[in-house]
């Protein structure tokens, strides 16, 4: 392998080839980054129990005026009779109340079906009128439907059953303010859609779509929007469509017992009309 | 995958597969080897040159030649370079000229053979290596460039098991391919340089020593 004259400097040459080596290699390691120091591609996520609802608030601030206007009726039929809710104070009330309530409900409510009725009619055949009286019945309307349901469901409960429990007395309430929560967020849901449809794809003339959405509880669409009536213009119905996607999340209550009422909605647009 | 996947140059090589350590091994031997070459032969080269500096110097300064050789020969080491093709030469001369039957022109002719004989001699001293430079200089990077391709391979067929494919699964793959062909390229670049260098120093000291021979032969030739 090696000449004989090669010999003294085998040894010398044997050294600086591993030197250049052992240089090599440092300049290797200094030079290049090997530090792996991966940006770490952090995705910050919040988790929320419930939506994001930046409208929450609100729902509970306008709830509680029909819960407010229900009860002054029967509390104002509680008033002549405040001598056993006063002395029994824990105990007797249930009882009394409910047997107020028992009388109570079905005096007012009973009423106001009657007169409510003949008022809308009527009203709107005295239109000359006055037009103030008009936009405030308007106004009430929206607050009184919704106690009608629950209220007489309230009814019927209160005949059939017995009329020892307290606790029934509380549901027509806490229902009908549900009922109006409820209520209150179908229109949001209605309104956000509405903000998102492209008008100019649905003509002229007065087109009607009606969906049904199928909702998770967090707002987001279950199932791709079911098309139950056409407008008659695709373009239309596809906008539409392409708005509830749009819409994502939709407003939903913060109370979660609530949600079974919107996890599949019947919505009927007229985009044209706004 | 894992963000902490340690790219430190040890752990590539400790990671790369067994047939690419074997090439990354070869090539670290072969570069070792080419380097110690390169030093002995730029050791040699330099002596070689240096000596044959000197010997002109004393051969060119007039002296007597049997002072030369005599001063040549009585170093315990044997004389090398154009020293030894000198000394062939003239010991041939001397040999033949004892015999006074002998022509000038068969004297001659035999100095000559004897300093071609030792010419052949230091040339082949002077080129040795010299392919093994040149070998290492031509075949090393292909070799990691093998080692680079089947670490690649490896690196793309384990890819193909995984249904996301992602570059941080590759990456350290190809990254220890690569130094396979790294390594190559570091014992092939130094032996080409070295390679070229060599034989271009190797055809002077030839061309020297061939003309020394010229010159020496007309020198013996006007002698006798």
């Amino acid at each position: 392998m090696l000449r004989q004259r090669e010999n003294p400097d085998s040894f010398k040459a044997g050294v600086l080839s591993i030197t250049v080596h052992a240089i090599l290699l440092g300049a290797l390691l200094v030079s290049f980054n090997w530090k792996t120091t991966h940006p770490v591609s952090i995705a910050e996520v919040e988790l929320w129990d419930s939506l994001p609802a930046v409208n929450v608030p609100k729902p509970e601030v306008t709830p509680p005026v029909p819960v407010v206007k229900e009860p002054p009726k029967p509390e104002a039929k509680l008033e002549p009779k405040p001598e056993p809710v006063v002395e029994p104070k824990l105990e007797p009330k249930p009882e009394p109340e409910i047997a107020i309530k028992h009388e109570a409900p079905k005096k007012p409510i009973k009423k106001e079906p009657i007169k409510e009725p003949p008022k809308e009619p009527v009203k709107p055949v005295k239109k000359t009128d006055q037009l103030a009286e008009l936009q405030k019945q308007l106004l009430q309307e929206p607050v009184e439907k919704p106690k009608k349901p629950p209220v007489n469901d309230a009814l019927k409960k209160l005949q059939q059953e017995s009329l020892s429990d307290s606790g029934t007395s509380a549901e027509p309430k806490v229902s009908a303010a549900k009922a109006g929560v409820v209520d209150e967020f179908k229109a949001k849901i209605q309104t956000k859609i509405r903000n998102n449809v492209n008008k100019s794809l649905c003509g002229d003339g007065n087109p009607e779509v009606k969906f049904e959405i199928a909702l998770l509880p967090t707002g987001e669409l279950g199932a791709a929007p079911k098309l139950t009536k056409s407008s008659g213009i695709a373009g239309c119905d596809d906008a539409v469509e392409r708005a509830i996607r749009a819409s994502e999340p939709l407003p939903l209550p913060e109370d979660k017992t609530l949600f079974p009422q919107f996890r599949t909605l019947k919505l009927t647009f007229h985009p044209s009309k706004d | 995958m894992n963000a902490s996947s340690d790219m430190s140059f040890f752990s590539l090589v400790a990671g790369a597969s067994l047939p690419v350590q074997l090439v990354m091994l070869i090539l670290i031997i072969t570069s070792l080897f080419s380097w110690w070459y390169i030093f002995i032969k730029v050791a040699t080269v330099k002596r070689a040159e240096r000596d044959a500096e000197d010997f002109e110097d004393t051969f060119w300064s007039g002296g007597d030649l049997n002072k030369l050789y005599d001063s040549i020969t009585s170093h315990r080491r044997k004389p090398q370079g154009m020293a030894s093709i000198f000394e062939a030469g003239f010991k041939e001369y001397a040999r033949h000229k004892q015999q006074t039957r002998m022509d000038v022109s068969d004297v001659m002719e035999g100095a000559r053979r004897a300093m071609r004989a030792a010419y052949n001699r230091e040339m082949d001293e002077l080129d040795a290596h010299l392919p093994f430079l040149a070998s290492v200089g031509s075949v090393s990077p292909y070799i990691g460039l093998f080692g680079t391709v089947w670490g690649i391979m490896n690196a793309f067929r384990g890819l193909s098991s995984v249904g996301q494919a992602t570059l941080t699964q590759v990456a350290p793959g190809i990254a220890e391919a690569l130094v396979a062909t790294a390594i190559g390229l570091f014992a092939a670049i130094p032996a080409v340089i070295a390679y070229n260098r060599f034989a271009s120093s190797v055809d002077r000291l030839s061309v020297r020593y061939e003309s020394f021979m010229e010159e020496f032969t007309n020198i013996l030739q006007r002698k006798s």
